[in-house]
């Protein structure tokens, strides 16, 4: 890659850095993510400004242009990062599912305990 | 204590106050629940013709998040309701069902679908013949006495052959209909029931459970058509429906499989 590529790339990533900090200290952005995002965002840069890894990682992917390879792997990362979100919402909808029902039996056992009694 | 357990095992997934709660219910026999979802113009009578049919069974109605006014209705007739504070589905509010009955301790559960389709004065007998016959479960089945689908729509016709094959191929029983919402459910099932996630406790349920070896069979019932409210099926979900219960099905085979591989370790 060029000097003004890896140069662009590098600016793009820092900035990312920057945001996903900021949202993790405002408590927008659950810290979990965030060390997902960051983790990534640095390897990225890392990739980036060492030719020799980002000429390894070509060779291993089996690509002939450096910017297929990275495409690739961004495109992994979107995947991984979609399941992983999907996996969160799911286990967000579980809980909820079980407080619902928690609710939902608590109230019908304490309206069963007053009929039963109503009754006799 | 088998329930403590399993409370204990949610407790990490927001049910504290019911995970330390001591069940001290008395021992009751049987709990009649009827799921209703949006059934103001039929949940008053059906609940009136099961009263009358079953005065010796204890009766739960499970609001799932309705719209309509059915909440008030309800509340006039003063019977005891779990509500859903908002709408979860079928398969979770069987789910609601399933986990109420183990908490207070009932033997078995009859579960009936509130749209007036099923008809109250047939439970006794299904009830009688789930006593008599030893089974975990027992459907109420509409066309296992013809063994045909004559009268239902082709396209449902084909769902029913197909998931009807498909519970054959995999467990060696044939089972007629497996969408039934008449069903009665014995309380050794409650805890595999509340273990596993069904979509709508229909053919993928009945592969689970004859795959962990319960006793699952069909008793005769006769079943009128829905003449008032709507279907809780959308066009969307004839396609999404078979998927899905595809795919649980699957899975409650390599589910049952690691269960009963983790019961004999």
């Amino acid at each position: 890659m060029t000097f003004q590529g890896i140069l662009i790339l590098d600016l793009i990533a820092l900035a990312l850095l920057l945001w996903v900090g900021n949202l993790v200290r405002r408590g927008s952005l659950y810290v979990g993510y965030g060390v997902v995002f960051i983790m990534t965002t640095l390897g990225v840069m890392l990739i980036l400004s060492v030719p020799q890894l980002l000429a390894v990682i070509v060779r291993v992917v089996g690509a002939v242009f450096p910017v297929s390879a990275l495409t690739l792997l961004a495109l992994c990362f979107i995947v991984f990062m979609l399941i992983y979100i999907l996996t969160q919402v799911t286990v967000l909808s579980n809980r909820l599912t079980l407080l619902i029902q928690g609710l939902a039996i608590q109230q019908a056992r304490e309206a069963g305990e007053t009929e039963r009694e109503w009754r006799g | 204590m088998k329930l403590e357990r399993i409370l204990r095992d949610h407790r990490g997934d927001g049910l504290p106050g019911l995970a330390m709660q001591t069940i001290t219910a008395p021992k009751r026999r049987v709990l009649i629940a009827i799921p209703a979802y949006n059934e103001e113009a039929t949940l008053g009578e059906v609940i009136s013709r099961v009263r009358a049919a079953t005065p010796e069974f204890d009766l739960l109605i499970i609001n799932d998040g309705s719209q309509d006014n059915s909440g008030q209705i309800l509340k006039q007739l003063q019977v005891t309701t779990a509500t859903h504070l908002c709408n979860l589905g079928y398969g979770r509010t069987i789910q609601t069902a399933v986990k109420y009955a183990l908490c207070c301790d009932y033997e078995a559960l009859i579960t009936l679908d509130a749209d007036g389709q099923h008809q109250p004065e047939e439970i006794r007998g299904l009830f009688q013949e789930f006593v008599n016959g030893g089974w975990d479960v027992l459907i109420g089945s509409r066309h296992v006495n013809r063994q045909t689908y004559s009268g239902v729509p082709l396209g449902r016709q084909m769902g029913m052959r197909l998931f009807s094959i498909l519970v054959k191929s995999t467990t060696g029983k044939r089972v007629y209909d497996t969408s039934s919402g008449l069903k009665v459910i014995g309380r050794n099932v409650f805890e595999p029931l509340t273990y596993w996630h069904f979509i709508d406790f229909h053919a993928e349920a009945i592969v689970y459970l004859l795959r962990l070896g319960y006793q699952v069979g069909e008793y005769p019932i006769s079943v009128a058509t829905r003449t008032k409210g709507k279907s809780m099926y959308s066009a969307l979900s004839h396609f999404k429906y078979p998927l899905k219960t595809l795919l649980m099905i699957l899975l409650g085979i390599v589910q049952a499989g690691l269960t009963r591989r983790g019961n004999r370790q």
